[in-house]
């Protein structure tokens, strides 16, 4: 055989080439099967279980109020345990003397750290949608009106992001055994710090995380109008950019990659903490309105247009129509203005039925808090109008006995002064704030028809004697309130007009 | 010397009946320093001293009733235990577990003054200003925290002890806000709970138990 006749040799194989992205995908499979969050998802399935669902189904199911909970209560709990284990996941390498064998491996180190983050937030991301997703169905199921609330899950999962980066990045830059219980308890104070700045009414506090719609109850939003998503627009922009500059921070020093690399690194780091600063600024520029937080930069007008509905009415003298949300509530309702309205029904002004309607005033008071405003009588035939916003609902802290007793409480007085022409705020002062001689006999009929009609105790007046005045008042209630209910109704059919105009003296109530 | 005499002790080092070698102390004293700076005890002293301040700078600004005055303060509190239970860790495992034969006695010291400490500098934080169940609250809940967080360690490893007292730090928020009635949520209960009080002992000394006999969990694959 000659050198001619020879097999040719076949090539060497080729090596195959393995695309840019490759790497840190395997990598990326690789760190989601072996994350020590895996070991955490039981506890945070528990804490979900024990902190969000479990008073979630203590409540009524209003998409509000299930909302509230995914974000507000469910990130107390998760946020400083994602930080803890991000501190533990991105101190892995440090514990371990790893730190330079990882740094001269295919995958630039940066890259590699990112990639842990992602597995790691991965795992905590689907358990908390799990989670979430485990509570929407069942309060679908319970019958609740509307739709689900996705902005406060959103922001939940925007928490999750960062505090898994913030934690991780600690870890890092800082891998001891002390820094991951110092991540988790940072992480608490600030979320409590938080809470302590917007209960000091401090205009900026209000992008704290947990932070739903501000002063709003749960139940007092995204009820007749479109849930206004301003604020967690902002927030999410502020956790974004919380995490990208954690995440950014990590590939500033060499070691992290080449100088492209860093480049990037730098560039995301300022755009996460420019984006993190701007949503703070958003934040503060914050107004409270009658359906929600608005930021005028990021408002959308299309939120303000409300959402149609069908009320659902019961069928007595006085109808009271509800928000098909409350339809559970009607009967309590009923029960409690029914009786009311039914002894002052066919009086002038007297409103022939009950419907509930959106808050249209609000006003913000100190410590976090806010006022909506109240009932009032109007339209042709007279209606009332009822805003149930901010009230505690059956299942929401009361039973169905206290909402009634809150609703006759807080409304009856209100009625029968809107009837006899006081303003509404008159009903909850005393027989001895009466105040205007001018009123005092709109007010003694008042007081006399609350007392009648609530079986409420007569008012007695402070220190030791009443003054002559305060004397022929509560005489003049005394006298009113025990007539029989038709006496009184005659009288008031023939002499409301008057009462209302100021022109009744005390002495002329029968 | 004879062969016979091989092995028997010089008479001039044997040590007289009844009296201890002169280096024995010293020895002792270098053991527990050695196990003290093993274990990080200096690091968890300074994170003490810190929870302290931040018990007293929060104590300044935080109203004398309501949920954040038995809330923040509590936090605080499970960051102690935290420390606390960090300080299980062994960076030595196995070995030092076959041959440290004062290894029971020096965790259980160590570990009760850790406690100690913890007290100590909280109560000292808390001095002159409201802490919302007085120091009886705080020993109770200090002492279930720290009972938890070195269950925790004897589970998890030391490494990863901080997850205790920090989860039940979660399922206590909700028992604050939502005044649940069972004692084992012992920092929503009141100061004088009887009930409150036993269920955090038990767990103190449970916690304190497994990490005296058995100490904190190796470093496993998880680390």
């Amino acid at each position: 055989m000659t050198a001619a006749t020879a097999p040719a040799r076949s090539a060497p194989p080729r090596a195959r080439r393995v695309p840019p992205a490759a790497a840190p995908a395997r990598l990326l499979r690789i760190e989601l099967r072996r994350s020590s969050m895996l070991w955490l998802l039981p506890l945070l399935a528990v804490l979900f279980y024990v902190s969000t669902y479990r008073p979630a189904m203590d409540n009524p199911p209003f998409w509000n109020i299930r909302g509230d909970m995914v974000q507000s209560r469910a990130m107390l709990v998760f946020a400083p345990l994602l930080a803890g284990a991000g501190a533990w996941i991105g101190s892995r390498d440090g514990r371990r003397g790893l730190v330079d064998l990882v740094g001269v491996t295919a995958v630039p180190r940066w890259a590699g750290q990112v990639v842990t983050w992602a597995a790691a937030t991965i795992w905590a991301e689907l358990l908390y949608l799990a989670g979430v997703a485990v509570l929407y169905g069942v309060t679908a199921r319970q019958g609740a009106w509307g739709g689900p609330l996705w902005w406060p899950v959103a922001v939940g999962t925007a928490v999750v992001a960062a505090s898994c980066a913030l934690g991780f990045a600690a870890g890092a830059r800082l891998p001891g055994r002390f820094t991951p219980p110092l991540a988790a308890l940072v992480t608490f104070l600030a979320l409590a710090g938080g809470a302590f700045a917007i209960q000091d009414n401090s205009r900026y506090a209000q992008i704290w995380p947990l932070n739903v719609q501000g002063p709003f109850p749960a139940n007092s939003y995204a009820i007749f109008y479109p849930y206004l998503p301003d604020l967690a627009i902002a927030q999410v922009m502020f956790l974004a950019g919380l995490a990208a500059a954690a995440l950014g921070a990590l590939g500033l020093p060499a070691p992290a990659g080449g100088r492209w690399l860093r480049g990037a690194a730098a560039a995301i780091t300022v755009a996460g903490l420019a984006a993190a600063g701007t949503a703070v600024g958003l934040a503060g520029t914050d107004r409270v309105e009658a359906h929600g937080m608005v930021i005028p930069a990021l408002h959308n007008a299309a939120s303000d247009r409300p959402t149609p509905y069908t009320p659902v009415c019961s069928h007595g003298a006085v109808p009271v129509c509800l928000q098909p949300a409350y339809r559970s509530f009607l009967p309590e309702v009923t029960a409690a203005l029914g009786p009311l309205l039914g002894q002052l029904a066919g009086l002038p002004g007297e409103p022939v039925r009950v419907t509930q309607v959106a808050v249209t005033t609000v006003q913000s008071a100190s410590s976090n808090g806010i006022g909506f405003g109240g009932p009032a009588i109007g339209g042709r035939p007279p209606a009332l109008y009822l805003p149930l916003a901010g009230v505690s609902l059956p299942g929401e802290g009361s039973t169905s006995a206290e909402f009634i007793a809150l609703l006759r409480g807080q409304y009856g007085p209100s009625i029968v002064n809107e009837l006899v022409g006081l303003p509404a705020s008159m009903a909850v002062i005393g027989v001895n704030s009466a105040g205007n001689p001018g009123h005092a006999a709109q007010f003694a009929v008042a007081q006399a028809l609350d007392r009648a009609l609530n079986g409420t105790a007569p008012a007695r007046p402070r220190g030791t004697g009443a003054s002559p005045p305060q004397a022929g008042l509560q005489a003049a209630v005394g006298r009113f309130a025990a007539l029989p209910a038709a006496q009184r109704h005659a009288w008031l059919a023939v002499h409301l007009a008057a009462l209302r105009a100021g022109r009744v003296t005390l002495s002329e109530i029968p | 010397m004879t062969a016979a005499e091989v092995g028997r002790p010089a008479p001039r080092l044997a040590p007289s009946r009844g009296t201890r070698a002169p280096g024995a102390a010293r020895t002792g004293l270098r053991l527990i320093r050695l196990y003290l700076a093993s274990r990080r005890v200096l690091g968890a002293l300074l994170v003490l001293v810190a929870c302290a301040l931040a018990l007293r700078t929060a104590l300044h600004w935080l109203p004398r009733t309501g949920v954040f005055s038995r809330q923040i303060p509590l936090i605080i509190e499970a960051g102690a235990a935290a420390a606390i239970g960090v300080t299980a860790r062994s960076p030595f495992g196995e070995p030092e577990r076959v041959t440290g034969r004062w290894l029971p006695v020096l965790r259980l010291g160590g570990t009760v003054a850790l406690a100690g400490a913890a007290f100590g500098a909280l109560a000292a934080g808390a001095a002159s200003a409201h802490l919302a169940g007085g120091s009886i609250g705080l020993l109770r809940d200090l002492g279930g925290l720290v009972g938890i967080a070195l269950l925790a360690a004897a589970v998890a490893g030391g490494g990863l002890s901080w997850i205790g007292p920090i989860g039940y730090l979660g399922v206590t928020m909700a028992a604050v806000t939502g005044a649940w009635a069972t004692p084992w949520t012992w920092p929503a209960r009141p100061p004088h709970d009887r009930g409150a009080a036993i269920c955090a002992a038990l767990v103190f000394a449970a916690g304190l138990a497994a990490v005296t006999l058995r100490g904190a969990r190796d470093p496993a694959a998880r680390e």
